[in-house]
């Protein structure tokens, strides 16, 4: 199977393909490699790369990806070849429009928008409480509060939705 | 001695407090919020109580409650911890009132040492070095431009009933005086309903040195030598150690001496610490004492071998000091690191959730004071801390090498932590020289950090490409249509446990 991992600037196409019990080979910027790779503790691999041991702890929050690897947290975005073309042909339509999520279960303190109201990209526009620190969000767009699902005092579980601006 | 001790706190320090009970032979008593039902401390104690809601203020911060707990189960003495009531005088009053004995100083100390201008006054009368300033809180701005230019700028306003740094500014320049007094009062006036404000020197690029102290009933006093906390952020502690490698024995034996007399100064039971700024010629500067347990105690008990909870029980129950000064020693070099629920690439946002899994380290000299277990959910109410990772060394090459190991082979998942964070630290050059002072974090640390390059760039994508793959198959598997799918014999079903028997 086919993949493009992204970081920064840079897009690799990645191969993967299975030979055995929990072992692949897999290819990236023309070079094939195996590699022997266990799911040893929920999101833990344990991933013997030739005959070098890593324990890797892989995050994932949709093509979004955060690996750490001995303290070392490595940032990318990884997607199906296929999936990403088509992503591409779609992804204009998706522009200008906004969902504000929570990041962390927390309890909403406090909105600094109103429905309706014109807001500036990166514009803070709710603030969200957890563990006694009082976290501001903001939005990613600009544009205008269509909906605001939450109220203050509300407690808000991690990727809850809480506003959507358009 | 105490046949039975309250606890009232929660998380890895009432766990801490209940260990040290359980080794003396003493009962305990836990109190929790009706999110901590399942909570470690609660495991672990002999009794619990529930106290309310969540919110600590409902809960772990009613004095009432807690008392009723105390009269209730019977309990003799209480221990507060650190936070919620440990520094609060009318709690101290209150136990007092009961005839409860409190585990730790008198309301009169934590009033003289708890308003900062009072503990300067008090400790400079005792011949303890004060950072230059004011005494009094002070009144106009006049008086206020009249001390700056005294003591000469930069200097810094601080909230008379300050903490938590709040209430605080720098001023570098007399143009900035009016607009920083007017916003460190009104920081002041909302944070502690208290506008008051007094003036201190600025100490620049300061070390955070401090000395822990015990004191008897009887007018009895130790110091157990120093702990480096200079790695700080956010003006909150991350890493401490013992010793101090800028404290040479002469310095050490000068500090122990004033932080002794700034204890007897407030007639201080108990365990306490003197929080001193050491500038780049080593002078050394009281800051402030805290009349508590503090909560990188252990880097203290891992070098002198003292048990600061049991000698807190010792003390509150009337018996004398168990050692002399001339008696601790300080052997090898410990390092605490501060475990917490945050994500240390996302600028440390809290990340409060359930731990799906948990590995803690362990080995030669390797010390995990935890709060928590699989399973927990690290509820949204309280301080993100997960535990306090310490290591012990027979010098400090040796107490970092042991902490990157053991850090290493600390794993949580379902929650962001601080560990990787901790290990960039340990890798961090200037941190392995030891030099390094308040501003370390902000100002060297994370700068070098953004310049790094990461070396094991192709196994994140690889294992990532690996989890994506195996992903999308289990997805294909389950979405093929009945009947094509291999034969699955019913004979493997039938007797594994939990499956319903075919017959």
């Amino acid at each position: 199977m086919n993949y493009i991992a992204t970081i920064g600037e840079r897009e690799i196409k990645v191969t993967v393909e299975e030979v055995g019990v929990a072992r692949y080979v897999v290819t990236g910027d023309g070079k094939g490699h195996l590699v022997d790779a266990h799911q040893v503790q929920d999101s833990v691999w344990s991933i013997l790369y030739g005959t070098n041991s890593f324990e890797v702890d892989v995050q994932r929050r949709g093509d979004d990806y955060e690996v750490l690897i001995d303290g070392d947290c490595y940032k990318f975005t990884l997607m199906n070849e296929q999936l990403k073309a088509l992503s591409r042909a779609g992804g204009k339509a998706a522009a200008g429009k906004a969902l504000v999520t929570s990041p962390m279960p927390g309890k909403v303190v406090k909105l600094l928008v109103a429905e309706g109201e014109e807001v500036k990209s990166d514009q803070g526009v709710i603030v969200v409480e957890a563990m006694k620190m009082e976290n501001e969000l903001k939005s990613a767009v600009a544009g205008k509060v269509k909906e605001i699902f939450v109220k203050e005092g509300e407690v808000v579980e991690s990727g809850a939705k809480l506003l959507l601006v358009e | 001695m105490f046949r039975k001790i309250l606890i009232a706190n929660r998380g890895e320090i009432a766990v801490r407090v209940g260990r040290a009970c359980r080794e003396m032979g003493i009962r305990t008593v836990a109190v929790y919020s009706e999110v901590d039902r399942h909570a470690l401390h609660v495991r672990c104690a002999d009794e619990a109580y529930l106290i309310g809601p969540p919110p600590a203020t409902e809960s772990y911060l009613v004095i009432d409650k807690i008392i009723d707990v105390a009269k209730q189960s019977g309990a003799e003495a209480i221990h507060p911890g650190y936070g919620f009531l440990a520094e609060n005088p009318l709690f101290a009053e209150r136990c007092e009132k009961e005839n409860i004995k409190l585990i730790g100083p008198s309301a009169h100390s934590m009033r003289t040492m708890g308003s900062k201008t009072l503990a300067r006054k008090t400790v400079q009368a005792a011949g303890v070095p004060i950072v230059p300033g004011t005494v009094e809180p002070i009144a106009t701005e006049e008086e206020v431009l009249r001390i700056s230019n005294k003591i000469g700028f930069p200097v810094m306003l601080k909230a008379t009933a300050g903490g938590g740094g709040k209430g605080l500014r720098l001023v570098k320049t007399e143009g900035d005086l009016h607009s920083s007094l007017r916003m460190a009062k009104s920081e002041a006036k909302s944070a502690f309903s208290d506008d008051s404000v007094y003036i201190e020197k600025y100490i620049e690029n300061p070390r955070h040195v401090e000395i822990q102290i015990l004191g008897d009933q009887h007018g009895n006093y130790v110091h157990l030598c120093e702990r480096e906390c200079s790695i700080q952020r956010r003006h909150q502690k991350v890493v401490e150690e013992s010793p101090s490698v800028i404290i040479t024995p002469g310095i050490r034996a000068a500090m122990g001496k004033v932080a002794i007399e700034a204890a007897r100064a407030a007639r201080y039971e108990g365990a306490g610490t003197c929080e001193f700024l050491v500038d780049k010629d080593r002078n050394f500067f009281f800051l402030e004492m805290n009349t508590r347990l503090q909560v990188e105690h252990p880097v203290t008990e891992m070098v002198t071998g003292v048990d600061i909870v049991k000698e807190q029980i010792r003390i509150a129950a009337g018996e004398r000091l168990s050692l002399r000064q001339e008696e601790v020693k300080q052997t090898g070099h410990a390092i605490e690191c501060r475990v917490y629920a945050e994500d240390p690439d996302n600028n440390f946002l809290p990340c409060p959730g359930l731990i799906t899994s948990l590995r803690t380290p362990g080995g030669p000299g390797v010390r995990d004071d935890s709060g928590v277990f699989e399973g927990f959910e690290i509820p949204i109410y309280y301080d993100p801390i997960i535990s306090k990772l310490v290591v012990w060394g027979k010098d400090r090459e040796e107490a970092v090498a042991r902490m990157k190991r053991a850090l290493n082979e600390y794993v949580v998942t379902g929650v962001k932590t601080t560990i990787p964070f901790h290990i960039r630290v340990m890798n961090n050059r200037h941190f392995l020289e030891g030099n390094f002072d308040t501003n370390f974090i902000d100002k060297v640390f994370f700068p070098e950090e953004r310049e790094r390059e990461l070396p094991h760039f192709e196994v994140a994508v690889i294992a990532a490409a690996v989890q994506l793959y195996l992903g999308e198959r289990k997805r294909a598997i389950a979405q093929r249509p009945v009947g094509t799918g291999e034969p699955v014999s019913m004979w493997k079903y039938s007797g594994r446990p939990g499956m319903p028997k075919i017959l």
